[in-house]
């Protein structure tokens, strides 16, 4: 058993697993920092800002992420002609050093791929964390400006923290979904696990076995990833009861 | 210009409703595929639930493991692992299309999904109703028929909606089996034909535009009702 399972887990697969690491970290922090910056901009006084922010976040949950990431990727480099296309996304001195670092062939599809995932789990984040925002009791926010607190201040120390303290639930089912969405990028020749895993078929014919696999290690990447934010949200509510905030 | 405009005139009525030799398809396959999945799974949250909330430890044990299986997976692994299984005769010597495999698989990743939604719904029916309707004299089916199951369904309206339109998104995904949805449509649409290079921007665009049609006027037409119907505070006095 554990010899037929090594056989599939070749160099290619690891690093396949690396990318999906990778590209899930990357793709978490872009998204969470989207989604604070749009749960705000929606709540914003500036009409403007409401604007930007809320087509931001109707346009990019409201489609889906294969879609998004078939459009970065392939669609948008072919609006240019063959000459400059090849300039700008595929033969240029930044995107040679992205692929000298990072050992990816096309650099610019893994590029594509996190702008559409994050953008797309930064949509969703938005909603997250601005049901966060509202939880918020007026009086903590009215107590924070009565002591003083300038604008800067009272987003960065008591309405961002509370916010994401309130949806952090929230805010680790996405980021678990967005990494099973990160399982798509092979779809625009991003290798990452899944597609090695795939690679892995066509070369040893062995299907059922490396596709369990591959829900195996999925099942243990989002595992991971929860104990990870479980931990991380218990950092955050160190010292800090819920119901405090309840009966401000 | 113009051409882009030929292109995708020419395309819509295939991404509507998918080529005149394979109906339906496109947005219209995505949309049925969904809702008949999205039908179906919910009576296996159903049973997922109210099992959720079982006497028995087994029934609790399984729904859980089967929620937490499904819902750790990728949804692509899950439809590419499902056709291999069902579709090659491994099990039971079973041999599905491509697209009944998908069906399988969206109904469980459905039903998942929704399960916890159900789950969550029957823990918040307050305890106290069933034990007066219990003792006004109504049977345990009475009681799930006449109380739990209206009120879970009202509590659990808004995230039923939203988790709809979640998996009419996800659909999107069986494109990797090559079922002819609105994403394969598009794909079939523009080929490999290096000719139709131009037109990818605006076919993902017509593309992104649907879907989000759907999705966004599902969301603005269902949308929860200003204030609670029926605040728990109220229920229980």
């Amino acid at each position: 058993m554990i010899d037929a399972i090594s056989g599939l887990i070749t160099g290619d697969v690891l690093l396949g697993a690396g990318v999906t690491i990778v590209v899930t970290l990357l793709t978490s922090v872009i998204s969470f920092a989207l989604g604070v910056f749009a749960a705000l901009g929606r709540r914003s006084s500036s009409r403007a800002r409401r604007l930007i922010a809320g087509g931001f976040v109707e346009t990019f949950r409201n489609v889906p992420a294969l879609i998004l990431l078939i459009f970065f990727a392939f669609a948008i480099p072919n609006v240019f002609p063959v000459d400059l296309r090849r300039m700008i996304f595929f033969d240029n001195a930044f995107i040679d050093g992205l692929g000298a670092v990072t050992l990816l062939s096309i650099p610019y599809y893994a590029l594509a791929a996190i702008v559409a995932l994050s953008a797309n789990t930064g949509a969703h984040l938005a909603e997250v964390i601005g049901s966060g925002i509202d939880t918020i009791p007026s009086q903590r926010i009215e107590a924070a400006r009565s002591l003083g607190a300038s604008r800067r201040t009272l987003y960065r120390s008591v309405i961002v923290p509370d916010a994401v303290r309130t949806s952090f639930p929230g805010i680790t089912n996405r980021l678990v979904h967005n990494l099973k969405n990160t399982a798509l990028v092979g779809f625009v020749a991003v290798p990452d696990l899944f597609q090695e895993l795939q690679a892995t078929i066509t070369r040893t014919f062995q299907a059922t076995r490396t596709l369990l696999l591959a829900a195996v290690l999925y099942l243990i990447l989002a595992a991971l990833l929860e104990f990870v934010l479980g931990r991380f949200e218990k950092s955050i509510r160190r010292g800090r009861p819920t119901d405090r905030l309840i009966d401000v | 210009m113009s051409d882009q405009i030929d292109f995708i005139l020419r395309q819509i009525p295939n991404l509507l409703v998918g080529f005149p030799n394979n109906r339906p398809g496109g947005l219209l396959l995505s949309v049925l595929l969904s809702a008949g999945t999205i039908a179906v799974g919910f009576l296996l949250a159903t049973a997922l639930g109210f099992a959720h909330h079982s006497r028995w430890a087994v029934l609790r044990f399984l729904a859980g493991r089967f929620v937490w299986l499904i819902r750790g997976i990728p949804l692509i692994v899950l439809l590419v692992l499902l056709f291999q299984l069902l579709g090659t005769g491994i099990i039971f010597g079973l041999e599905l299309s491509a697209f009944w495999a998908a069906v399988v698989t969206l109904i469980l990743y459905a039903g998942a999904y929704q399960g916890d939604i159900v789950r969550a719904g029957i823990a918040a029916v307050p305890a106290q109703l069933i034990d007066d309707a219990r003792l006004l004299g109504a049977s345990r089916v009475t009681v799930a028929r006449t109380v739990t199951v209206p009120y879970a369904l009202r509590v659990m309206r808004p995230a039923l909606v939203t988790q709809a339109i979640t998996i009419f998104k996800d659909s999107s995904v069986v494109v990797v089996l090559g079922v002819v949805d609105l994403t394969t449509t598009a794909r079939i649409a523009l080929g490999s034909d290096i000719q139709n290079a131009p037109f990818w921007v605006a076919t993902y665009l017509t593309v992104g535009a649907m879907y989000w049609v759907v999705a966004y006027g599902l969301a603005k037409a269902v949308r929860p009702r200003r204030g609670p119907r029926l605040a728990p505070e109220v229920a229980i006095s």
